[in-house]
């Protein structure tokens, strides 16, 4: 299982380490932040393993739910989730958008001091895979490292005259 | 809710057909509306069958339409289809960057009330 393909992203915060734990792990707070652009709703949040943290994200009358299992919650320092999208019921279901995207994948995050700032590192990797997900995944990733940044903003250049 | 149910065979296919400038560009000029393969090769210095080759690619990706039954095939733009491809990988993309900012911008907040830290 070693060679699963893993998407790593690193970020230092100016803040001490303590306090960002404290905003991952407060709902009220969490909510403030998780989800990009659209209000999320946090219907479960049980900080501990084998706890859940149910999730959604809704946009417009879009509705995006994700249920994750807490794996393991060592305060301050990690915190490793399953994460899957789910159904309406809270079940594990597959990705709307990709049906081969993986269902569940854990997500890593490791939070360290850096100075008197906060490095965190998230990692994420599939779990219990098909081929067709791990391929999805795989493919996801690659494209993402030849470098996406400028394909994207192309696509929003033209999208936006589109709607123009 | 919608399910667009954009298959991974086909988001495959879009990742390709995106990946190469002349393409991307042939897409943006098609944003300006249908042209022929004669008028998408002219601010290339490829020839026109290198520019049928890579019409060939996106059609077959479903980013865009050519009419079969005229003369002059214009070409145009399938929207649809790549508002989808681009906003799947934009949300993939940038999923966790975006919510760090967020939470950048609320732990900035947070120290400044001294009874979070």
């Amino acid at each position: 299982m070693t060679d699963l393909p893993e998407y790593v992203i690193d970020r230092v915060f100016d803040a001490p380490r303590k306090l960002v734990w404290k905003a991952w792990t407060t709902p009220d707070l969490l909510a403030r932040w998780y989800g990009p652009g659209v209000d999320t709703i946090i219907h479960k949040f049980e900080l501990k393993p084998g706890g859940l943290w149910l999730n959604e994200m809704k946009w417009g009358d879009k509705s995006d739910l994700s249920r994750m299992e807490f794996v393991a919650v060592e305060p301050e320092t990690q915190l490793v989730w399953l994460h899957s999208s789910a159904d309406a019921n809270w079940n594990v279901a597959p990705n709307q958008m990709m049906p081969d995207w993986p269902r569940t994948l854990r997500i890593t995050v490791d939070f360290r001091d850096m100075g008197d700032k906060a490095g965190v590192r998230l990692s994420k990797v599939p779990v219990d895979a098909s081929e067709a997900e791990i391929a999805c995944f795989v493919q996801a990733m690659s494209n993402l490292d030849k470098g996406w940044g400028s394909g994207f903003a192309m696509l929003a250049d033209i999208l936006a005259e589109l709607q123009a | 809710m919608e399910s667009p149910g954009y298959k991974s065979a086909q988001l495959d296919a879009v990742f390709g057909a995106l990946s190469d400038p002349t393409r991307r560009a042939i897409l943006a000029r098609l944003a300006k509306g249908e042209a022929s393969v004669n008028e998408l090769a002219k601010p290339f210095p490829i020839s026109q069958p290198a520019i049928s080759r890579h019409l060939k690619v996106l059609e077959r990706a479903g980013l865009v339409d050519r009419k079969a039954d005229e003369q002059r095939r214009l070409a145009s733009l399938n929207a649809e289809n790549l508002r989808l491809a681009s906003g799947w990988l934009e949300y993939f993309a940038t999923f966790w960057p975006k919510n760090f900012d967020q939470l950048d911008g609320l732990l900035s907040d947070l120290k400044k009330e001294p009874n979070h830290d």
